[in-house]
């Protein structure tokens, strides 16, 4: 038996060339994209809702993507609210990838768009693994799903640019204390920004904006 | 979760490769670097492994997988290399931070989410005749 050395080729960098053709045709039309992860639950759709309302007040049109393994519940609350908005549904996948995110860029008036929310799948696992071509990348967890958030998943919280910790308002009911969570994602990650918010009356969602460059 | 579309790609780009350059003999051994942030399980992969190749000429191989650490690299202090840790106590898993081990500024990775084919194991077939 002998070893054969292979050159070099990572099977990951199609992905990576997918999103960096996201990333420029993104910017081709002025829009500037995040990416939105985060548990099952834990309000994604309702703080993209938010920021979407406060863009307007400053005279900038959002969008957004709404990715589910199944269903368009999210795509609809967007449209309701007046977005320009698409839908991904990922089938059995447990994160959205460049090439979808690639299609569906199609399927948007990007021209009528400034920033651009693209809601992944809930999950805190997978969707690290996947540039998508955006300009950040945001986790939001609530304080509902516990304490222990940050512990039990590291690594995405490591690679997050802002983390956002929702519904704050119900965090004496179960007995979570925000500011661990907060304290655990500066060890991970001692140059992202924590933001709380409380996004069904509009708490912290200016803070975020900032947190954003916007 | 994705374990098994990775092994459809790491097959895909493997047989193109041999279809391009092909090996005397029978591959047994495919060597994988991953990245230390990709999240991934190795049981899964190399059951999707035995899977994906059964009918082909990797068929019956094995995969060996080797953890390549996280790199990073300092827009401040131009900094480039072995990414800091975690040190505190209670976090079970191997985190890197991305903070400069030299000036505490953000660093960028520079390597660490990637798989990749390293090399092949391959028996040799023995002429006769």
């Amino acid at each position: 038996m002998h070893e054969i050395r292979v050159g070099f080729e990572d099977i990951l960098k199609k992905q990576l060339e997918l999103a960096g053709k996201n990333y420029e045709l993104l910017s081709t039309h002025g829009v500037k994209a995040f990416n939105v992860m985060g548990a099952i639950g834990s309000g994604k759709t309702t703080v993209i809702l938010r920021l979407a309302e406060a863009l307007r007040r400053r005279g900038l049109r959002a969008g957004a993507v709404a990715g589910d393994v199944a269903g368009d519940d999210d795509y609809r609350r967007f449209r309701q609210a007046g977005l320009p908005a698409a839908n991904i549904n990922t089938g059995d996948d447990c994160h959205l990838d460049a090439h979808r995110v690639h299609h569906i860029l199609e399927e948007l008036p990007l021209d009528e768009i400034d920033i651009l929310f693209i809601e992944n799948v809930g999950n805190l696992v997978c969707p690290a693994d996947f540039p998508l071509g955006t300009e950040m990348d945001i986790v939001v967890i609530s304080v509902t799903e516990g304490g222990d958030m940050v512990r039990k998943h590291p690594k995405i919280f490591a690679q997050t640019d802002v983390m956002v910790i929702n519904k704050v308002d119900l965090a004496e009911v179960v007995g979570v204390d925000p500011q661990r969570l907060v304290a655990d994602y500066r060890t991970v990650n001692p140059h992202g920004i924590a933001i709380l918010t409380d996004a069904k009356i509009g708490r912290g969602i200016e803070e975020l904006l900032s947190a954003l460059g916007i | 979760m994705h374990e098994y579309s990775l092994a459809l790609s790491l097959l895909e780009s493997l047989r193109a490769r041999l279809a391009e350059d092909p090996v005397r003999g029978r591959v047994k051994k495919v060597h994988l670097r991953q990245g230390e942030l990709l999240v991934l399980s190795r049981e899964a992969l190399r059951e999707a492994w035995s899977l994906v190749t059964e009918g082909t000429e990797l068929a019956g191989s094995e995969l060996a997988i080797e953890t390549v650490p996280v790199r990073v690299r300092c827009l401040a202090c131009g900094y480039g290399g072995d990414a800091k840790y975690l040190a505190a106590e209670g976090w079970h898993v191997r985190v890197p931070v991305l903070s400069c081990p030299r000036c505490d500024a953000r660093v960028e990775i520079v390597e660490g989410r990637d798989l990749a084919v390293v090399a092949l194991t391959v028996e040799e077939r023995v002429e006769t005749g």
